[in-house]
């Protein structure tokens, strides 16, 4: 028989039966807890819940591992210059020649030349746009074909009158399915529906419209047959030239080199514009985390706020609970054993106020993301910040009064008015 | 064998700036094995302040103190805390229970305290409530009970870790004269059985059941025979 009863265990259970006794007390210190632990994990969730369904929406538009060249006006005022000119926007040769650049890191390049134009078939007769692409603009815009095929390079070298149809446009122009192999006049010029690409679908609340609607209404030729045949010139210039890389990480260096490659292959001028889809997710990523540090504050301060309005119910109480110690003290327990009760009564109190915070956080988050209309997604980590968090400060809040009760003597603690 | 209770010249005075109440100005006390002494004496003559020194609940100013053959002047809190628990029983005038526990488990919590085992806690518990005569009030609140049953509940917390004397101060002070003479008759019995007890009371037929009385006046032993002023 000693007298520090070692076991852990026992006053774990006497903590817990103390707690039984004292609901009130044991539920408003337990109040604190509970809120910060659901202000915090609700907060990272609906942020993580938000973050996770625009990386969703990141992939689905092909990855992030790309890098899009843009023409640039290059003439801010004034008339253009002869060599403006004569030099104004991206061609072909650009893509070509930055796929060159640094063969191992770009996985592939794509193209793309709009243009409106007349569309008919035996069907539909409407103004549309036309996607003249080429490269892998399919694979890097995250489009898949269900039906036929893609071009061939060879589609692509000779400018082939063939076409691929998103499923707007190929209920349009052939309502009755059965396009592939059916002929379409793009302006003037005869085009052979080849394939069919799948429906693209993304809603980034579940009650929003679908985002990728248009996707859905390309009609795509390939690069060559626009510039030709409509919109085309010497130098055959493109809308948008579009690096995919091996690797997102790349992309910063590579764009630097790809600068000024294509600097030097437009005589100096810069009619053109890098975007770089990781810069801005990384831009994204950075108000997020922005926001997480605002949700993790406001669960600190809640569980700071929690832990005030412990204390004060700890100073309500305070008569009763010294004389209690005043008690435990007279019939033997040391100072000792007083600290680590208060201790193991805050562990168990912190450890079920966050249980309970967590049922009400998930609910809550639950609740938010619902109406909101996106899937909830829950990080094991909010989860595991929150019980840290509640844990550390229901200690901090503890220690004082463990402290202070510990070393009260026990004529003192009978007295205590 | 040696007394259980030897003090010399014990003092205690309170407030130690500005006005100091010198509670005991002196005790020379010794006690005897198996005694029951009665401390009697007017109100505010240090008969508490007293008892709570050789309780260990508190320490003496200046003096010695032996008990049970041991120095506990001058020993730390946790070895007093040890002595109280493992060989002092303490009866308050108010019971001192704590509240929200039932009955049982107030008679257990000394034993918890001392590391003994929840089933024999728990046996030996229920043992003590039969033996002071409650065994039915267990499971109850201490509110729930009459005054008379919270002080037999003190008894048997006090008895729990078989201490190796009872003190009891005014333990029948908050109670009728009926229901203290029932409590009186417990700590008579503990008496027979071999406990050394120390009771505080004003009741001086109280007083004549014990073997011998002391009489405090003002922080000091009164000789005996001398007429209190
Ligand atoms: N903690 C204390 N602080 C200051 N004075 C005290 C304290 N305890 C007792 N006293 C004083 O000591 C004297 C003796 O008190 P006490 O021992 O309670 O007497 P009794 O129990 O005989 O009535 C009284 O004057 C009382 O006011
Ligand atoms: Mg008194």
């Amino acid at each position: 028989m000693t007298l520090f009863s070692g076991a852990f265990r026992e006053r774990l259970r006497n903590s817990w039966v103390e707690m039984r006794e004292n609901p009130a007390r044991s539920g408003l210190q337990a109040l604190g807890v509970i809120l910060g632990v659901a202000s915090v994990l609700g907060g990272f969730s609906i942020s993580d819940s938000q973050r996770r369904r625009a990386d969703q929406l990141y992939v689905r538009l092909g990855g992030l591992d790309k890098l899009n060249v843009q023409p640039n006006p290059a003439v801010r005022d004034g008339r253009p210059t002869a060599l403006q000119t004569a030099n104004l926007g991206l061609r072909s040769q650009d893509a070509i020649d930055g796929t060159a650049l640094d063969v191992k890191k770009v996985a592939g390049a794509s193209v793309v030349k709009f243009a409106r134009t007349r569309v008919r078939s035996a069907y539909g007769d409407q103004e549309r746009q036309v996607w003249g692409i080429g490269g892998e603009y399919l694979a890097t815009e995250g489009y898949e074909i269900t039906q036929g095929r893609g071009f061939s390079s060879q589609d692509v070298a000779s400018g082939a009158p063939v076409a691929i149809l998103g499923t707007e446009a190929a209920k349009v122009f052939f309502p009755f399915g059965d396009a592939i192999g059916q002929t379409m006049r793009v302006g003037d010029v005869p085009v052979t529906v080849v394939g069919m690409l799948d429906e693209r679908v993304f809603k980034f609340r579940k009650s929003g419209g679908n985002i990728f609607r248009w996707r859905n209404r390309i009609i795509a030729v390939p690069s060559t047959l626009v510039t030709r045949q409509f919109e085309g010139d010497a130098y055959q210039r493109l809308d948008r030239v579009t690096f995919k890389l091996h690797d997102v990480d790349a992309i910063s260096a590579f764009s630097k080199t790809l600068s000024n490659l294509l600097k030097a292959n437009h005589r100096q001028q810069e009619d053109f514009r890098l975007d770089d889809v990781a810069a801005r997710v990384r831009k994204r990523q950075q108000e997020r985390d922005a926001y997480d540090v605002i949700f993790a504050l406001s669960g600190v301060l809640s569980i700071l706020g929690g832990g005030i309005v412990n204390v004060n119910i700890q100073m309500a109480s305070l008569k009763e609970r010294v004389r209690e110690v005043g008690v435990k003290m007279a019939i033997g327990a040391p100072g000792r054993e007083i600290f680590k009760e208060f201790l193991t009564e805050a562990l168990l109190v912190s450890g079920m106020g966050s249980a309970v915070g967590m049922l009400a956080g998930v609910a809550f988050s639950k609740i938010i993301t619902s109406a909101i209309g996106i899937p909830l997604w829950m990080d094991a980590k909010s989860f595991l910040f929150a019980f840290v968090l509640a844990t550390v400060f229901g200690f901090l809040f503890a220690l004082y009064p463990a402290i202070k009760a510990s070393r009260l003597s026990p004529m003192e603690a009978l007295r205590y008015e | 064998m040696e007394p259980i209770i030897e003090t010399k010249s014990l003092t205690k005075t309170f407030g130690s700036n500005g006005v100091a109440v010198r509670a005991l100005r002196g005790i020379d006390l010794t006690v005897e094995r198996g005694e029951f002494l009665a401390l009697i004496g007017p109100s505010g003559s240090g008969k508490s302040t007293l008892m709570a020194i050789l309780g260990c609940l508190d320490s003496p100013t200046s003096g010695s103190y032996a008990f049970d053959g041991e120095r506990v002047d001058g020993l730390s809190g946790a070895e007093l805390a040890r002595i109280r628990n493992q060989k002092i029983g303490f009866v308050f005038q108010l019971y001192n229970l704590l509240p929200k526990a039932s009955v049982l488990r107030n008679v257990e919590l000394p034993m918890l305290y001392a590391g003994v085992p929840r089933k024999e806690r728990r046996r030996r518990a229920t043992e003590l409530l039969e033996r002071v005569g409650i065994p039915e009030k267990a499971k109850q609140l201490p509110a729930t009970l009459s005054g008379g049953q919270r002080q037999r509940v003190a008894i048997a917390r006090a008895l729990a870790n078989r201490p190796v004397m009872l003190l009891a101060d005014e333990p029948t002070g908050a109670l009728d004269s009926k229901t203290g003479h029932e409590v009186l008759e417990l700590f008579t019995d503990l008496h027979r059985q071999g406990n050394t007890i120390l009771i505080v009371t004003h009741d001086l037929a109280i007083a004549s059941l014990a073997g011998r009385q002391v009489e405090i006046h003002d922080g000091r032993i009164a000789e005996p025979g001398e007429k209190v002023a």
